[in-house]
């Protein structure tokens, strides 16, 4: 028998946006998360995404219907899991809004919620290229058909050798014909 | 080297049948699957006072902890090799056979990968998965995607969790975790969930691979969906409408009827609006069936093991197939209104049902369901 591997295929990108998007851009706070940028980050990067295809919020419900997301993030929120082993430390007491941000669910809860996104949440710490994985991720999920389109977001916060955090975001679907 | 059993099940328009061929498990209700499988259906719980850590300053000081204090990477690496005995994964065949891990997200992800990868002889994996209570099924349904469609032929599907300080602080400071000490799923007087250790492998396969490699099948996976609620950052939707389209999918993509299903493991955290959630998620998808299908949720005997849980109760619901033994919801005192299930309690039901049923659900409203058939 001759071994075949069937070649997956390879997601069209309908929209794109990075954070940050020049020296002096900020990270709107939003509500429900404290102590940490990276939610902020998440949140933003993907608003600009999906602004930049849809406009303004919601997507259209056949679309947001069929769209998911995957968070691919190679550390996570190391802010907020920081500041929890140190409250144990220090004994003191852990802050209850900690323990709804303590993983990468929730601020995706965040933007399905305000989007009309309701297709499949994948969170991933990816080893290779962060945004790449997770484009391979979204692309089991449209090639599964459990989703039509995937809002695929890459965030990772600063570490002493990156100069500041950053985030990427790809709107992606299965449909090659789909306009931008 | 390619894998002399790849084939492209895609390129003909076809799935590929997906079957699980090996599985391992190692919790405080049970290491092993016959220990596991005979103290959730007795409706044993597996709770103690934990002496792993400090829990002077909490509000909940119980949790389902294995002896000593095990070490995560050790854990899946004792699974792993159980798993791959049982599914005859010798040396050859492990090293073109991809690893899918599912932990929570920390610094230690890649290091605690490359460990099992160099430790088993497995394929190193390209991501830990880390979507909370949705973790391990979606790296199981990765897993099958990818075998149904012929990418690949088998898959080693691996995923733990072990009751630690800071995430017990968090569940404690967020009020989640049973002050009672129990876990009561789908009851009146229910709590709220109780942390448990586990450590769960699971050996993916196409049924042509294991036939091809004389393994015996312990079960199908038939089925799988996913969906999200689109509702909000921690809650379930009240109406199970995005649950439900998980299940819905699972079942439509087996080709079953909800007639045919004869048990549901269900997410059950023992919370009172998830469970209340849930259940309207069961009546919405199933139907009339849903009041003439036991369910139980194992979290009441095995505690939640998180990014762990929905491997773990694949495990059991492939155990109680095959053995045809439904496990008890354990710590029920009566019934909710807003739970109208046909719940497993006081002690085990026999059956001889061909397809169950095993859902999870997490934070940001990720859904998944997993239909499982008998061989």
């Amino acid at each position: 028998m001759t071994a075949q591997r069937t070649a997956p295929t390879e997601p069209k990108v309908l929209a794109r946006a990075e954070w940050p998007a020049g020296d002096d851009d900020t990270l709107p706070r939003i509500a429900g998360f404290v102590v940490s940028d990276f939610n902020p980050l998440v949140a933003e990067v993907a608003e600009r995404c999906l602004r930049a295809y849809y406009g303004t919020p919601p997507a259209p419900g056949d679309r947001g219907a069929r769209t998911g997301v995957v968070l691919a993030s190679v550390r996570g929120d190391v802010t907020t899991a920081d500041t929890v082993a140190e409250a144990l430390r220090a004994g003191r007491r852990v802050p209850p809004l900690l323990f709804f941000q303590s993983n990468p669910n929730a601020v995706v809860g965040h933007v399905t919620s305000r989007w009309g996104l309701a297709g499949p949440v994948v969170c991933t710490s990816p080893f290779g290229d962060p945004l790449a994985d997770g484009v391979a991720v979204a692309e089991l999920l449209i090639g599964d058909g459990a989703a039509a389109e995937v809002l695929v977001i890459a965030a990772d916060l600063a570490t002493d050798g990156d100069d500041r955090d950053f985030a990427v975001a790809v709107l992606v679907t299965g449909n090659t014909t789909a306009e931008r | 080297m390619a894998d002399p059993g790849t084939r492209s099940a895609s390129a003909r328009g076809t799935r590929e049948p997906v079957v699980v061929s090996g599985i391992a498990v190692r919790s405080a209700a049970g290491s092993g699957p016959a220990a596991l499988l005979a103290r959730v259906c007795a409706g044993d719980a597996a709770f103690e006072p934990v002496t792993r850590f400090d829990t002077a300053q909490r509000r909940t000081t119980v949790a389902a902890t294995m002896p000593g204090d095990p070490v995560l990477v050790d854990e899946l690496a004792a699974v792993i090799e159980d798993a791959c005995a049982e599914a005859r994964l010798d040396p050859d065949p492990r090293a073109d056979t991809p690893m899918l891990l599912a932990a929570h997200a920390d610094r230690t992800n890649r290091a605690t990968a490359d460990v099992l990868a160099r430790r088993t002889g497995l394929r190193t994996p390209a991501r830990t998965y880390t979507a909370a209570c949705v973790a391990a099924t979606s790296a199981a349904a990765d897993a099958a995607t990818m075998i149904a469609a012929g990418r690949i032929d088998r898959a080693v599907v691996a995923a733990g969790y072990l009751v630690d300080p800071d995430t017990f602080a968090l569940f404690d400071a967020g009020r989640t975790l049973a002050r009672d000490g129990h876990v009561r799923p789908f009851s009146t007087g229910r709590q709220g969930m109780l942390l448990g250790d586990a450590a769960v492998a699971v050996v993916l396969e196409s049924a042509a691979g294991a036939e091809r490699r004389h393994v015996p099948s312990l079960a199908r996976l038939a089925g799988w969906g996913r969906s999200g609620d689109a509702y909000h950052v921690c809650q379930p939707r009240p109406d199970g409408t995005g649950l439900a389209r998980a299940i819905d999918a699972a079942i439509a993509q087996a080709g079953v009827a909800p007639a045919q299903i004869g048990y549901v493991n269900a997410n059950g955290t023992g919370t009172v609006y998830s469970d209340r959630a849930e259940s309207a998620a069961l009546h919405r998808a199933l139907g009339p069936d849903v009041r003439r299908i036991p369910v139980s949720s194992t979290k009441s005997v095995h505690g939640h093991a998180l990014e762990a849980s929905g491997l773990l109760e694949l495990v059991l619901t492939v155990l109680a197939l095959r053995a045809g033994r439904l496990p008890v919801n354990a710590g029920y005192l009566g019934p909710d209104d807003a739970c109208e299930l046909d719940v497993v309690v006081d002690e085990e039901r026999a059956t001889d049902t061909r397809y169950a049923l095993t859902i999870n659900a997490a934070f940001g409203g990720a859904n998944t369901a997993l239909l499982v058939g008998a061989p």
